[in-house]
């Protein structure tokens, strides 16, 4: 089927097969390979996306269900010169990534989460990932970029 | 009220800092010098790679645990439209992998005869897309006769067991029986002797990444991308599997996520896929599904270790003998270095100069174990630390006390001949207490009972596994215009090699972060390195960038030195400016000094260096050598809060105090042992897997209970530095350490919190429940 979209802020359209998932339909159709798969079945959330704000685990949603949505992918985040997100930084400079493949995952869980609530407690980060997290070992490092006090004094107000 | 619930991590404490002003990068937290590739998702991993005409493989495996593979019928799967190319066993050379070498080797790349576990591979196939593939595998005919299977060790040794391996006489992959001094009489000489059993369990490393790998055979040479610790090793076992030279076998520099040593030499799909590429002429593409990745990969060894131990009036240890039956699955992989490797550290944790030892690895029809994060030595750690709680508090010893009295020394020489140079075990330890000592261990509630535990480890910072040594090789090449390139065959499995043996060449030239570049794990490019595995990378090859760089340093120096007419001696290199100590106006940008140089080649000045570590080769008869550089020292401090009524056991926080030598990069150090502590949580309370007749049962991550943010506590690194004198600018390992005294450590806080002692891991509620109310059975 044909479907409309927005994906990191362009329109797009595409036609997908009915089986296709969104995760296949990012990787696949528009090569972008950040969002990674690491269960294929909703369990790990390295294929985190965003649609129309909220986090969803792009393996299980089908291709089709973004059809007049808002896609947004790790590719979408920072600036138009290639700088790095508050956030990306933030995970940066506070030693939150390791290996790396999850992190596109992480990230945008954790955008997800700040746009919901600008100024989530330890305990709501922690509760947030609950779903995301699986083999990270760094994950308890990751609160630590979202910690308010270490986010926010770089984050532009939106 | 509970105020240690909020979890988190409080920053890295550097206790010692050794006040080293001169060292301007090598001690400090910079982030890692790939992380911008990683958070804005460029880094490319196998499973992204895409090349014109790539097929994708698939792996036919065997749905027995035990079974004869009479033939194989693979017509129809051929002649299926895009199948590109089909493998069996006749497709191979009949050779098994070098491995550890014969007479160790026991694994085709295709099963030839039998199929050992559920999950051996029978065959593969190529094809255009994934769902063809799939549709071949179903049309591949294969003939089994289904043997007895064996499941467990107990019942693998019997006579009457059935062989696994048909070209030895039993099941027993290897058997270690040693005595180090004179253990008999030191046991009568005793005034306490201590035994007991403890049991630990089969876990997954549960790598994010499914393991996968892209090779392109053309033109008689094949490249491959793979998920690897160990690129050396996988060039070599491909090129002995395909027949060809390893020259013409390539691996490239790829993104890796951890591994935790279930990829630290080569695993299966590297030359499966290898071999469909020479046969398709095609690119191919094999990634594992996560449930193949929980099935068939390898694991952690579960031991069975009866602990006997003698201690002397005053709480000296005197004498300790450990029996450990080890269930090595269907394969021998790591298994004999794993075992060999935990009968070292049982002849060396702690002073004890009696030791008496019997260790065997008992091959089952299950999926094999191999190397994981503390290679073997988290099981017997767990068995010595959780005795000594016992011993310490039956004697009436102060736990902490005891220890200590034990403790290594620097010059102290363990029977299994390690000999300890720069040590921290004592300050680890004290640290470790003193930061859960004063927790309040009142809970507020009647049933939930909150206890402190402390357990220690010893680590090697690399090994002599191999007589080809225990080396990495680097070039440090400093060019023209004063950027400078590290080439190194390390891969960086997301331990932050990369950025740690930047800053080391950053520090020995004198040139900021940013000039650093750093090239990896390529086989055509980069000098030879052994692999990311036994914590070996900071001190092994650190010392040979830090040499390479020293090298090329030399050149630049001598030539400005002539250059600005100042006695070389006189000459520092600080952001990239060589300068007259004596005189800041006698100056000169690195990069002109290069183009100065008579050594120079080309616009580059170089300097390479082959760096062996003095260990001693692992000496498998007699059980002595000191087999690394150095030993990194560890304690961990834990309280946790045990609900007496359903069992469930909180963490609150964990202490982990490591002697790191010199931490080149603190937040790296942090991140290696916080990963490290998730894992050992999830070891000692959630982690196991379930087989039922060689089948797993909880495949996935929903039945298989890794931590997540949701269940870590409060978390603090503590570092100690003892400035190694071999390591570079004083570095030791890190990358296993974490993990080890985990369990122990929570072990004995359940057991402070409710005097009953667990022996067997992981500690579940049930078992909490069961033996806190004996009565209600
Ligand atoms: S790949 Fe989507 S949740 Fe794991």
């Amino acid at each position: 089927m044909l479907i409309n979209f927005k994906l990191n802020g362009d329109a797009v359209r595409v036609d997908v097969a009915g089986h296709v998932t969104l995760l296949e339909l990012l990787r696949e159709e528009f090569e972008l390979l950040g969002a990674k798969e690491g269960c294929g079945y909703g369990e790990c959330g390295s294929c985190t996306v965003l649609v129309d704000g909220q986090a969803v685990n792009s393996c299980l949603m089908l291709a089709a269900g973004v059809n007049g949505k808002e896609v947004e992918t790790i590719e979408g985040l920072g600036g138009p010169q290639g700088e790095l997100d508050p956030l990306q930084q933030a995970f940066l400079q506070h030693g939150a990534v390791q290996c790396g493949f999850c992190t596109p995952g992480m990230i945008m869980s954790a955008r997800a989460l700040l746009k919901e609530n600008p100024y989530p407690t330890e305990e709501e980060i922690r509760r947030a990932w609950r779903v995301t997290c699986a083999a990270v070992p760094a994950m308890p490092k990751l609160s630590r970029p979202l910690r308010p006090s270490a986010i926010f004094r770089g984050r532009k107000s939106k | 009220m509970n105020e240690f619930k909020t979890g988190g991590v409080a920053v890295p404490v550097i206790e010692k800092d050794e006040a080293k002003v001169d060292h301007k990068i090598v001690g400090k937290p910079i982030p890692i010098v790939d992380g911008k590739e990683k958070v804005t998702g460029q880094a490319q991993f196998v499973n992204d790679i895409k090349l014109p005409g790539m097929l994708i493989a698939k792996i036919l495996r065997s749905p027995y645990p035990h079974a004869r593979v009479i033939n194989i019928d693979t017509t129809l799967a051929e002649n299926l439209p895009g199948v590109k190319a089909v493998i069996t066993r006749d497709d191979t050379r009949g050779e098994k992998y070098i491995a550890m070498g014969p007479p160790l080797s026991d694994r085709y790349p295709l099963v030839m005869e039998k199929a050992k576990y559920i999950g051996d591979e029978i065959a593969a196939v190529a094809a255009v897309n994934e769902s063809i593939a799939e549709e071949a595998l179903r049309l591949i005919k294969v003939n089994y006769e289904v043997l007895p299977a064996v499941y467990e060790p107990e019942e693998a040794v019997k006579e009457d067991a059935p062989v696994i391996h048909e070209d030895r006489d039993s099941n027993i992959a290897m058997r270690i029986a040693r005595s180090y001094g004179d253990p008999d009489s030191a046991f009568q000489a005793a005034d306490y002797v201590f035994s007991d059993t403890y049991v630990t369990q089969v876990v997954s490393h549960a790598i994010l990444e499914p393991k996968g790998t892209v090779a392109h055979y053309f033109n008689g040479k094949v490249t491959i991308w793979t998920s690897t610790q160990a690129p050396y090793f996988v060039r070599k076992e491909v090129a002995h599997i395909l027949g060809m030279p390893e020259g013409d076998v390539r691996v490239k520099e790829i993104f890796s996520a951890g591994a935790f040593g279930a990829r630290s030499k080569v695993c299966d799909d590297e030359a499966i896929c290898a071999l469909l590429s020479r046969k398709a002429l095609r690119p191919v593409k094999l990634v594992l599904t996560r449930e193949e990745e929980f099935k068939t990969t390898r694991v952690r060894h579960p031991y069975h270790i009866d602990i006997r131990t003698g201690v002397s009036r005053e709480g000296r240890l005197l004498a300790r003998e450990v029996k450990m039956v080890v269930d090595n699955g269907a394969y021998n992989y790591l298994g004999p270095a794993v075992l060999g490797y935990s009968t070292f550290v049982a002849a060396s944790h702690y002073k004890v100069e009696n030791i008496k030892i019997d260790a065997s690895l008992v091959y089952t029809n299950k999926q094999a174990g191999t190397a994981f994060r503390g290679f073997g030595s988290p099981q017997v750690t767990f068995a010595i630390e959780s005795q000594m709680d016992d011993i310490a508090d039956q004697l009436g010893f102060d736990r902490l006390a005891f220890r200590l009295l034990n403790a290594h020394e620097s010059g102290f020489v363990t029977p299994a001949g390690w000999k300890i140079t720069s040590c921290g075990m004592k300050e680890c330890l004290q640290k470790a207490y003193d930061g859960v000592k004063d927790l309040p261990l009142d809970s507020g509630s009647k049933v939930k009972k909150r206890g402190i535990g402390l357990a220690s480890s010893i680590h090697i910072s690399g090994v002599k596994l191999f007589k080809e040594g225990d080396y990495s090789g680097a070039i440090v090449r400093v060019a023209g215009d004063g950027t400078v390139t590290v080439f190194t065959g390390a891969a960086d499995v997301g331990t932050g090699s990369k950025t740690t043996l930047v800053q080391v060449a950053a520090e020995a030239l004198g040139v900021s972060v940013q000039k650093v570049s750093i090239t990896t794990m390529d086989t055509d490019q980069t000098p030879q390195d052994i692999g990311s595995w036994a914590s070996r990378i900071m001190f092994v090859g650190g010392n040979a960038v830090l040499r390479a760089a020293k090298l090329a340093r030399e050149q630049i120096i001598k030539t400005a030195g002539a250059a600005l007419n100042v006695d070389p001696e006189d000459l520092d290199i600080d952001q990239g400016v060589v300068f007259a100590r004596s005189n800041r106006a006698k100056a000169m940008p690195i990069g002109d000094a290069v183009k100065l140089c008579n050594t120079r080649i080309g616009d580059w000045v170089m300097g390479s260096y082959h760096y062996d570590t003095p260990a001693e080769m692992i000496n498998r008869q007699s059980g002595v050598a000191n087999i690394s550089p150095t030993y990194s020292y560890g304690a961990h401090g834990a309280l946790v809060e045990v609900d007496e009524e359903t069992g469930m056991v909180e963490v609150l926080r964990i202490v982990a105090a490591h002697d790191v030598g010199k931490a080149i990069n603190p937040m790296i150090v942090e991140g290696q042992v916080l990963g490290a502590l998730a894992q050992g949580i999830g070891y000692a309370l959630t982690e196991q897997m379930l087989y039922k007749d060689g089948k797993l049962l909880n495949g996935n991550f929903l039945d298989y209970k890794i931590l997540t943010t949701a269940d870590m506590p409060q978390m603090e690194v503590s570092i100690v530095e003892t400035m190694d004198e071999e390591g570079p600018f004083g570095a030791k390992g890190i990358g296993e350490p974490g993990l080890i005294p985990t369990a122990a450590a929570i072990a004995n806080a359940i057991k402070d919190a409710t005097g009953v002692r667990f022996k067997e891991i992981p500690i579940l509620p049930e078992h909490i429940v069961e033996a806190l109310s004996p009565e209600d059975i």
